[in-house]
């Protein structure tokens, strides 16, 4: 099978047999979870197959081509031009639209793919063990999940860029629904709408960002970016414009200050879905962003800076909230907003390059960037762990940290994973995160023989760290009952989502830290071996740069016999984390002011929008007419200014008509309808009005019959007696006039003789400028030509005519019968529209 | 409104008025005319019949809802619209036909004709309905 329909099949896989789950009866739980639990399996594996054979096919091609992609590395003048990104077969869709379906299978996508994949059957079989035996909940849960699952892989895979706008909107929808899951809680609902809010702004920032990219450089694929970095200009505004928006749409997604407040908001959603959320989706689709357009990212030179400024701020500002945050959940919650920044700031580092003297002798220009895999692995490795102990935790007794106080001895499984969860999170060594930590502090290192601003880059990066090992010894303190930790300087906290079930015994009970363990291995299994990492994760690996650490991610050992600066920081960092972790200060639960933020503009816009509203929409008729008018007479302005020839051409036009005494009758017939116009406002009655209307009607006959326009004139003079004998029905309706205030009138006046003389203007020009194409290519002249017979010269290459010598009524009816069709459908609607909103008033005659 | 004057004269105005709009709307393709135009001629024609003669008069003239009218020309345009698809044309396609009649006389058929049909009658029922409903509610 085509490549490109098995990666479309893994796609739909978890959601699939989500819905599947629907039909199975509520009571059976076993059947469902096993159920839920194929999705991501099967997923897993078609991507493994489909990616192996997009790759290989790929490889073939590459190999056909020179094998740039090894030469890359040595050609020095831009390491990620050449890097090419392996896509499968399309699928047409919507070709026209730029929206096909094709799959991508570079390192970052299948690592992407095979985390979100991997974690999510670990969430599955979580899920069955937080919400226990509760057939309501997995009821609802599994087919959302399975939903969010298809949404995220979507976005890894895709290829085109509007494909992969499509899944990024679908994870704000699924996220939307499963942060706001207890639907009875007006606080989740409306964090729900915060985080959907939020991410959806960026949503529009990406469309917006993905429709300038395609219209000025006609890119709407990943691969082509990738391919055609070099063709594109990127000091054009435009461009720069479009990767500015598409950034936000990343910034926003992956929780970057000031965006960062919706991330710890969505911890009202149930527990699986935060492990979920916080390690392989939504959150890391801002950074799978990041990576996908770092090629061009590199090239522009605003954009690194702006990744590391975000990036470095929301990373020290997550790690102090975090260390003063009580509920673990929300402790988590903020160590993953400083992960974030952390990555965000890698890959701006990524754009920075420094010399570098190789083996070879030769300086290379190379990125400060390595190993990215590993960085957003690692995270995945111990948040996911640290969220299912969390809600374990949560359940058996308390998620406030100050209340755990010897939970290690109560419920020892699950402490253990939060143990050795909180030890990768503190980056100690043996855990992949120390050496992931180490690789960071090195890119860091190499960035400050670029500038020395760097070095503040370095001291923000150990403070974080100090926060994190600080909350690791606080937690591990607490849990052990030893002394120093949480319970003794306790504060109480309410935000407490403490809701018990009685544990589950056996193996269903044991999946509430079962999964947490299985996810918690890689992390020493890297950590300890890094060969075996390297075996999974190198060849995934799109930038690793330094020739030491080019067979993939060092030893401890290594790190440690090769000491250097980043060393020395990584040993401050723990001893600081220590230090600052038995400090009885920093432990007030804070709150973020930035959450304020939403509220704020909610508020604002809500209330401010009110006040513009009524302002606007003031149910005055005459009003809405001025804006209109008004509106329309600017756009009118504008289109002078814009060209000038319009005065000319009309002074031209009136020069022209010297002889106007030739046109007297038209000119008499036009001066009726202007002179009855003009009595109109002279009079209160309204019967004269309308009557001085019909005049108008009629003297625009008698225009029509003068210029021998029998069809017009004869429409013209039903349409006028109807809408008199209408108006005259109507007016009987109307209630009283009431003596209206003339403030106001000496601008209406004036507006109305603008506008009229705009429109005379307008007439003007349409009737005498220069028609730019020849006088038998006109539509008028096509019509007449074939309006009996067809002309076999004409334009429309029609073989006969319409049948009819009344060019108007063949016109109507044949040549624009599509129109009239349409025409006669708004007529009938306003009909129906009449007949409903003035409900018949006949009384049935009873039958005697 | 109803005076013996106009209510007489009306007798004889309406089937002259009403043959004269079918007549207007017939000829329309070679000459002045159109469903359209028919049609609001007719309307205007019952209308005024309505006024002079009153409700119950119309309703022994036209025994039906206005909107079974604007049904039946929506209808009719509609099918002549989609008529040609069934036979692999492009939509509202039209035809031509001539008939030879007896006595050396032809007719001059084209397919856009019936499209008329159905705007005219969709004309005759909008604007009699409207009218009408808006007098209902002045008869109260």
């Amino acid at each position: 099978m085509d490549a490109a329909w098995i990666m479309l099949f893994a796609v739909l896989a978890p959601l699939a047999t989500g819905l599947l789950t629907l039909l199975l009866p509520r009571e059976s739980i076993t059947p469902r979870v096993l159920l839920a639990a194929l999705g991501p399996l099967v997923a897993f594996g078609l991507l493994w197959v489909g990616s192996t054979q997009i790759y290989e096919a790929a490889a073939v091609h590459v190999a056909g081509h020179g094998g740039h992609a090894e030469v890359h590395h040595a050609s020095g003048a831009s390491a990620y031009a050449a890097i090419p990104l392996p896509t499968s077969g399309v699928i047409p869709w919507m070709t026209d639209l730029n929206l096909d379906l094709a799959f991508n299978a570079d390192g970052l996508s299948i690592f992407f793919s095979l985390l979100v994949s991997g974690i999510g059957l670990m969430i599955v079989l979580y899920a069955r063990g937080y919400f226990g035996p509760d057939k309501d909940s997995l009821f609802r849960f599994y087919p959302t999940l399975g939903f969010f699952m298809t949404a995220m892989l979507g976005i890894v895979v895709s290829d085109y860029t509007l494909q992969m706008l499509l899944f990024w909107e679908m994870t704000s929808i699924s996220s939307f629904l499963l942060i706001g899951w207890d639907r009875y809680d007006k606080k989740a609902v409306k964090l729900a709408m915060q985080a959907f809010f939020t991410t959806g702004l960026g949503g529009m920032g990406l469309f917006g960002g993905i429709l300038l990219l395609g219209v000025t450089t006609d890119i709407w694929r990943w691969s082509e970016l990738t391919a055609q970095i070099g063709q594109i200009d990127l000091a054009d505004p435009w461009v720069i414009g479009a990767f500015l928006l598409i950034f936000i749409g990343a910034a926003t997604k992956s929780a970057q200050w000031p965006f960062h407040y919706w991330l710890p908001g969505a911890m009202a959603a149930p527990t699986p879905v935060s492990a979920f959320l916080h390690s392989a989706t939504m959150v890391k689709a801002g950074v799978f962003l990041a990576g996908r357009i770092m090629p061009a990212m590199s090239e522009i030179t605003l954009f690194p800076w702006l990744l590391i400024g975000l990036g470095a701020i929301t990373m020290l500002l997550g790690g102090v909230i975090a260390i003063q945050q009580h509920d673990l959940k929300r402790i988590f919650a903020y160590t993953t907003v400083s992960q974030l920044g952390l990555l965000m700031a890698m890959y701006g580092l990524g754009a920075i390059t420094y010399p570098h003297v190789g083996n070879d002798g030769i300086t290379h220009l190379l990125p400060a960037i390595d190993l990215d895999l590993t960085q957003i692995a690692n995270h995945a490795f111990y948040k996911a762990p640290l969220f299912i102990a969390a809600g374990a935790i949560g359940h058996f007794l308390s998620r406030d940290i100050t209340r755990l106080t010897g939970a290690f001895y109560k419920f020892p499984a699950t402490c253990l994973v939060l143990l050795l969860a909180g030890y990768g999170l503190a980056a100690g060594p043996g855990t992949i995160s120390f050496q992931a930590k180490e690789l960071f502090l090195y890119a860091i290192y190499h960035a400050t023989e670029v500038s020395a601003w760097f070095w503040l880059l370095m001291l923000m990066t150990i403070v974080t760290a100090v926060c994190n090992v600080a909350i690791f010894v606080r937690l591990a303190t607490t849990l052990l009952g030893l002394p120093g930790g949480m319970g003794a300087f306790a504060v109480p906290d309410h935000d407490d989502h403490h809701h018990a079930h009685p544990p589950e015994g056996g193996l269903w009970g044991s999946l509430i830290w079962l999964p947490g363990l299985l996810l918690v291995i890689p992390q020493y299994v890297g950590g300890l071996f890094p060969g075996l990492w390297n075996s999974v994760f190198m060849s995934g690996e799109r930038f690793a740069f330094y020739e030491s650490f080019a067979q993939g991610v060092p030893s401890v050992w290594y790190l440690v016999a090769h000491p250097g600066v980043p060393l020395y920081c990584s040993l401050a960092a723990i001893i600081g984390g220590v230090i600052v972790g038995f400090l009885p200060h920093l432990r007030r639960a804070v709150v973020d002011v930035h959450d304020t933020i939403y509220p704020a503009s909610y508020w604002l816009a809500v209330t401010g929008g009110g006040r513009v509203f009524r302002m606007v929409q003031t149910g005055r008729l005459r009003q809405y007419m001025l804006i209109v008018l008004f509106t329309f007479l600017a756009m009118f302005a504008g289109a002078v200014v814009n060209d000038t020839r319009m005065i000319e051409v009309a002074l031209v036009a009136l020069g022209d008509l010297s002889a106007w005494f030739e046109y007297w009758p038209g000119l008499l017939m036009g001066m009726l309808v202007c002179g009855s116009a003009l009595c109109i406002p002279a009079t209160e009655i309204r019967v004269v009005r309308i009557l001085l209307l019909g005049a108008c009607g009629f003297a625009v006959v008698g225009i029509y019959l003068i210029y021998r326009a029998p069809d017009l004139a004869l429409t013209q003079l039903m349409f006028e007696i109807i809408s008199v004998l209408l108006f005259v029905v109507v007016l009987r309706l109307l209630p009283r006039d009431q003596p209206q205030s003339h403030a106001g009138r000496p601008m209406r006046i004036a507006v109305s003789v603008a506008v009229g003389l705009v429109m005379g203007w307008m007439t003007l020009l349409a009737a005498t400028a220069d028609r730019p194409i020849d006088d038998s290519a006109l539509l008028g002249t096509v019509f007449a030509q074939n309006s009996y017979y067809g002309d076999p010269n004409s334009a429309l290459l029609s073989e006969r005519g319409g049948g009819g010598s009344n060019i108007v009524n063949v016109i109507l009816v044949d040549f624009r019968g599509w129109d009239t069709l349409g025409e006669v459908v708004v007529l009938a609607i306003a009909a129906l529209g009449v007949w409903s909103l003035l409900p018949s008033r006949r009384k049935v005659p009873t039958p005697a | 409104m109803s005076t013996i004057i106009l209510r007489i004269s009306m007798s004889l105005i309406l089937p002259i008025g009403l043959v004269f709009a079918l007549y207007m709307a017939f000829k329309g393709h070679n000459e002045p005319g159109g469903g359209f135009i028919g049609g609001l001629m007719a309307a205007a024609t019952l209308a005024i019949f309505r006024m002079s003669s009153g409700a119950a008069e119309l309703d022994k003239l036209l025994p039906c809802h206005p909107r079974v009218l604007v049904s039946l020309g929506l209808s009719i345009a509609l099918a002549t619209a989609v008529a040609p698809l069934f036979v692999g044309e492009g939509l509202l396609r039209s035809y031509l036909w001539d008939l030879n009649l007896p006595f050396g006389e032809s007719l001059h058929i084209a397919s856009a004709m019936f499209f008329d049909v159905g705007v005219f009658l969709v004309v005759v029922g909008i604007c009699v309905g409207m009218i009408s409903r808006f007098s209902e509610e002045l008869e109260l």
